[in-house]
Protein backbone atom coordinates (compact mmCIF):
# COMPACT_ATOMS: atom_id res chain seq x y z
CA UNK A 1 0.00 0.00 0.00
CA UNK A 2 2.93 2.40 0.58
CA UNK A 3 4.45 1.82 -2.53
CA UNK A 4 1.47 4.14 -3.92
CA UNK A 5 3.68 6.87 -2.74
CA UNK A 6 6.70 5.45 -5.08
CA UNK A 7 4.32 6.53 -8.00
CA UNK A 8 2.36 9.62 -6.72
CA UNK A 9 4.40 12.36 -5.29
CA UNK A 10 3.35 12.99 -1.78
CA UNK A 11 3.27 16.97 -2.54
CA UNK A 12 0.91 16.82 -5.84
CA UNK A 13 -1.47 14.05 -3.59
CA UNK A 14 -1.84 16.29 -0.72
CA UNK A 15 -2.45 19.31 -2.48
CA UNK A 16 -5.07 17.44 -4.91
CA UNK A 17 -6.48 15.63 -1.65
CA UNK A 18 -7.13 18.85 0.17
CA UNK A 19 -8.38 21.04 -2.79
CA UNK A 20 -10.82 17.93 -3.19
CA UNK A 21 -11.98 17.68 0.30
CA UNK A 22 -12.59 21.51 0.77
CA UNK A 23 -14.51 22.12 -2.42
CA UNK A 24 -16.59 18.41 -0.60
CA UNK A 25 -17.24 19.63 2.50
CA UNK A 26 -18.11 23.18 1.11
CA UNK A 27 -20.78 21.75 -1.15
CA UNK A 28 -22.15 19.54 1.44
CA UNK A 29 -22.33 22.39 4.12
CA UNK A 30 -24.23 24.17 1.31
CA UNK A 31 -26.48 21.78 0.32
CA UNK A 32 -27.44 21.43 4.09
CA UNK A 33 -27.67 24.99 4.49
CA UNK A 34 -30.11 24.58 1.48
CA UNK A 35 -32.53 22.35 3.45
CA UNK A 36 -35.19 23.16 6.11
CA UNK A 37 -34.56 20.48 8.28
CA UNK A 38 -30.77 21.18 8.57
CA UNK A 39 -30.66 24.92 8.44
CA UNK A 40 -28.66 25.52 11.50
CA UNK A 41 -28.61 29.51 10.79
CA UNK A 42 -31.86 30.04 10.28
CA UNK A 43 -33.52 27.34 12.24
CA UNK A 44 -36.31 24.99 11.04
CA UNK A 45 -38.95 27.09 9.83
CA UNK A 46 -42.19 25.46 11.39
CA UNK A 47 -44.27 25.13 8.40
CA UNK A 48 -47.33 25.20 10.35
CA UNK A 49 -47.08 28.62 10.73
CA UNK A 50 -45.49 29.63 7.63
CA UNK A 51 -48.49 28.51 5.54
CA UNK A 52 -52.15 29.38 6.76
CA UNK A 53 -52.48 32.65 5.66
CA UNK A 54 -51.19 31.69 2.23
CA UNK A 55 -53.60 29.39 2.28
CA UNK A 56 -56.69 31.81 2.87
CA UNK A 57 -55.44 34.02 0.32
CA UNK A 58 -55.95 31.52 -2.48
CA UNK A 59 -58.87 31.64 -4.14
CA UNK A 60 -60.58 28.28 -4.30
CA UNK B 1 16.21 6.88 -18.68
CA UNK B 2 15.68 7.10 -14.83
CA UNK B 3 18.28 4.08 -13.52
CA UNK B 4 16.80 1.00 -11.86
CA UNK B 5 16.29 2.32 -8.19
CA UNK B 6 14.73 6.00 -9.24
CA UNK B 7 11.12 5.64 -8.49
CA UNK B 8 8.64 7.31 -10.70
CA UNK B 9 7.79 9.87 -7.42
CA UNK B 10 11.46 10.08 -6.73
CA UNK B 11 10.97 8.81 -3.44
CA UNK B 12 13.01 6.09 -2.29
CA UNK B 13 11.17 2.91 -0.31
CA UNK B 14 12.16 4.40 3.04
CA UNK B 15 11.08 7.42 2.86
CA UNK B 16 7.76 6.22 0.81
CA UNK B 17 7.05 4.32 4.47
CA UNK B 18 7.88 6.31 6.39
CA UNK B 19 5.34 9.37 4.44
CA UNK B 20 3.07 6.37 4.59
CA UNK B 21 2.90 5.90 8.10
CA UNK B 22 2.18 9.44 9.02
CA UNK B 23 -0.56 9.65 6.29
CA UNK B 24 -2.66 6.73 7.75
CA UNK B 25 -2.91 8.42 11.06
CA UNK B 26 -3.60 11.31 9.65
CA UNK B 27 -6.33 9.68 8.28
CA UNK B 28 -7.67 7.73 11.23
CA UNK B 29 -7.65 11.26 13.00
CA UNK B 30 -9.35 12.68 10.07
CA UNK B 31 -12.41 9.74 10.62
CA UNK B 32 -12.62 9.66 13.68
CA UNK B 33 -13.50 13.73 13.83
CA UNK B 34 -15.97 12.76 11.38
CA UNK B 35 -17.64 10.08 13.40
CA UNK B 36 -17.98 12.75 16.32
CA UNK B 37 -18.92 15.24 14.28
CA UNK B 38 -21.85 12.70 12.52
CA UNK B 39 -23.00 11.61 15.83
CA UNK B 40 -23.47 15.19 16.96
CA UNK B 41 -25.80 15.85 14.30
CA UNK B 42 -27.37 12.30 14.88
CA UNK B 43 -28.43 13.42 18.11
CA UNK B 44 -29.30 16.90 17.05
CA UNK B 45 -31.54 15.98 14.21
CA UNK B 46 -31.83 12.44 12.68
CA UNK B 47 -31.34 11.87 9.12
CA UNK B 48 -33.31 9.04 8.69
Amino acid sequence: MWKVWLLFDPRRALVALFTFLFALAILIHFILLSTNKYNWLEGQQTSSLATPGITKVIPT
Amino acid sequence: MPNRSESLSGLTDTEAQEFHRIFISSFVGFTAVAVVAHILVWMWRPWL
